[in-house]
């Protein structure tokens, strides 16, 4: 066997043995039954909830939870069930937004630095770095605040703090795999490098780079929610999960159910990616945690 | 070719290579910092002449224009970049547009509450975590061992701020013992620090578990288990020592999700610190403060994890090959 014909087979039984893993296939499986019922509920809630997220309703002020409202009312009558399902779209859906934006930026300028010689690689990761040593909540803070507390200040403020862990990743993996013999292959029938990160290298970095992904999608959830907590994100009366715990904080005594359910809701969620995350870690057995 | 030839070689080479990169991102650490301020919106002049003269409300445009000369606002960017940035190497961080004293002595004021907090949360937090990971792999697979496993996942995805506010409402509202915000008594302290305690415990359990584990299972430890040594002795003897080193790093490497948490848990509890002055100084525009915080942060983040990367080195030349991508490696390896 040549050289060419063994590295091609190499590879190929790289993919397939992750792809032909039975029980990944069972996880992702159920996963996406676990996704479609979670949408179709949360669909039918927004068809079904007879109440708007921020009309306020003052003969119902501060009601505990009962059978008209579930979850109670706030402290101007508004149902805090409807409340946290739009404000799930806040939370987990720009979370997700912003990390999948994060993750695409990252990966290319990971890629970029460790293929396209030298000088772009030391000036593309001493730029990484430097963004890397801000502790991103607080640049996330400084950024949001010093530009004025507002929804688009905040994504842009999470953005920016949010593509580096893609690109040392990316660089780091692909750097390795570009040494594979099936790439030195590619490289000598004169295959453009572009299709060879596109076509030999990201499917093989993208496992790792997807259990990245929920990892950083899950710590945007608690960033988007901490900054709109501490006022530097989501403005009331917009319900967002963070912006509501702001808004029950003041009620604590007399309506706990203000800031339970909030917290609760950001806690599952965050909790639920995570494991999701740490068994597709475990089923792919990918080298991220090295 | 004729740098090659000067390249140093062994421990003092990558000493100085990792110096060198050091200072490299240093320098953009000061420079992403310093364009964040120099495009944010508004007048600075303005909010200078704000912090001098309070009790005016506007000014004529002939003063602002004397604020802008004064403090070369009208420079090119550049200019007052590196203007900026010689001023900050001397240690003169200037003064606080908003209380007109000098940063440092606002800086200084406030450094030992958060310094309290953090070490008070530490000790809290790194004690529970070892108590909690030693029973856990005492017997792995054993309740004890779920439970402890559980409940760092729990920790992980815990909101510190949700959780300082259930503390809040439980020990403060209803029991009446502690004190709920504030600073002052030591009672204060307890809340802010066990909020913070819990977050460290959960992320570190996970951690030294795995270090005790993998300990456990190495050939010496077989070895000397066969010999007929007891459990708690290999446990105290030698597990111990195989995960120290990894475990310590591990623990400093979380530098930046702790002076995070210690931000949130300052401004959930309205205690006073470099978090609550951070989050003032970025509402009222206070940007000699600014500047020095999110330096400050950043250079405690960068200088901890260099520090760190130097020990590995030293303890162990296999995984300089692992830390040479450079500061902060162990956001990667935390996952």
């Amino acid at each position: 066997m040549t050289v060419a014909e063994s590295s091609v087979l190499a590879e190929q039984v790289d993919l397939k043995q992750r792809l032909q893993n039975r029980s990944l296939k069972r996880f992702i499986t159920g996963v996406c039954a676990v996704l479609v019922v979670l949408g179709a509920l949360v669909c039918a809630g927004f068809f079904l909830t007879p109440y708007a997220p921020n009309t306020p309703d003052f003969l119902n002020r501060l009601s505990p939870p009962s059978v008209a409202h579930w979850f109670g009312t706030d402290q101007l009558g508004r149902d805090v069930a409807t409340r946290l399902l739009y404000g799930g779209l806040w939370s987990v859906g720009l979370a997700l937004l912003i990390t999948v934006f994060g993750a695409i930026a990252g990966t290319i300028i990971g890629l970029a630095a460790g293929h396209f010689g030298r000088v772009a690689d030391a000036t593309l990761m001493r730029v990484t770095d430097s963004f890397f040593a801000f502790p991103e909540l607080i640049a996330a803070i400084t950024i949001a605040g010093v530009l004025g507390p507002s929804t688009a200040n905040m994504v842009l403020a999470l953005i920016l703090v949010g593509w580096m862990r893609f690109a040392r990743l990316a660089r780091g993996l692909s750097v390795d795999i570009a040494h594979r013999d099936f790439v030195t292959q590619a490289k000598l029938n004169g295959l453009p490098s572009r299709l060879i990160l596109w076509r030999h290298i990201l499917p093989n970095i993208g496992p790792s780079l997807l259990v990245l992904w929920t990892n950083s999608w899950s710590r945007t959830i608690l960033s988007i929610s901490g900054l709109s907590f501490l006022g530097f994100g989501v403005q009331p009366p917009n319900a967002e999960w963070g912006a509501m715990l702001l808004d029950g904080k003041a009620y604590m005594q007399t309506a706990p159910h203000l800031m339970i359910f909030p917290g609760l809701a950001i806690l599952v969620s965050v909790l639920a990616i995570n494991l999701t995350g740490d068994r597709l870690r475990d089923l792919l057995g990918s080298g991220s945690a090295t | 070719m004729t740098i090659r030839t000067f390249r140093l070689s062994g421990p003092l080479g990558s000493l100085a290579k990792r110096l060198s990169g050091l200072m490299a991102v240093l320098f953009g650490v000061s420079f992403i910092t310093f364009t964040m301020t120099y495009f944010a919106p508004g007048d600075k002049a303005a909010a200078i002449a704000h912090a001098r003269y309070p009790e005016t409300q506007s000014f004529p445009p002939e003063i602002l224009e004397g604020i802008r000369e004064e403090f070369s606002l009208n420079e090119p960017f550049l200019v007052q970049f590196f203007q900026w940035l010689s001023r900050f190497v001397q240690g003169d961080f200037g003064n606080s547009f908003a209380s007109n004293v000098p940063v440092w002595d606002v800086f200084a004021a406030n450094i030992t509450e958060t310094l309290t907090l953090t070490a008070v949360s530490l000790v809290i937090g790194l004690a529970a975590a070892f108590c909690l990971s030693a029973v856990s792999v005492w017997r792995p697979g054993s309740l004890a061992d779920r439970l402890a496993v559980a409940l760092a996942s729990i920790g992980a995805a815990m909101p510190n701020y949700w959780l300082g506010l259930l503390l809040i409402l439980l020990f403060a509202a209803h029991l009446n013992w502690l004190p709920a915000y504030g600073t002052g008594t030591p009672a204060h302290i307890v809340l802010p620090a066990v909020t913070l305690a819990f977050w460290i415990t959960a992320s570190q359990t996970r951690l030294l578990r795995a270090f005790f584990l993998e300990a456990k299972s190495a050939p010496y430890i077989e070895t000397l288990r066969l010999r007929g040594v007891s459990e708690s002795e290999i446990f105290w003897r030698h597990v111990m020592r195989h995960a120290a080193v990894p475990a310590l790093t591990m623990i400093g490497l979380d530098v930046a999700a702790l002076l995070e948490g210690t931000v949130i848990v300052e401004l959930t509890f309205a205690r006073g610190g470099v978090g609550s002055l951070l989050a003032g100084a970025v509402l009222s525009r206070d940007y000699p403060m600014i500047l020095f915080l999110v330096m400050f942060f950043a250079l405690v983040y960068v200088l901890i994890n260099s520090l760190i990367e130097i020990i590995q080195d030293a303890l162990d030349p296999k995984a300089s090959l692992l830390g040479a991508a450079g500061p902060a490696v162990g956001k990667e390896a935390r996952l």
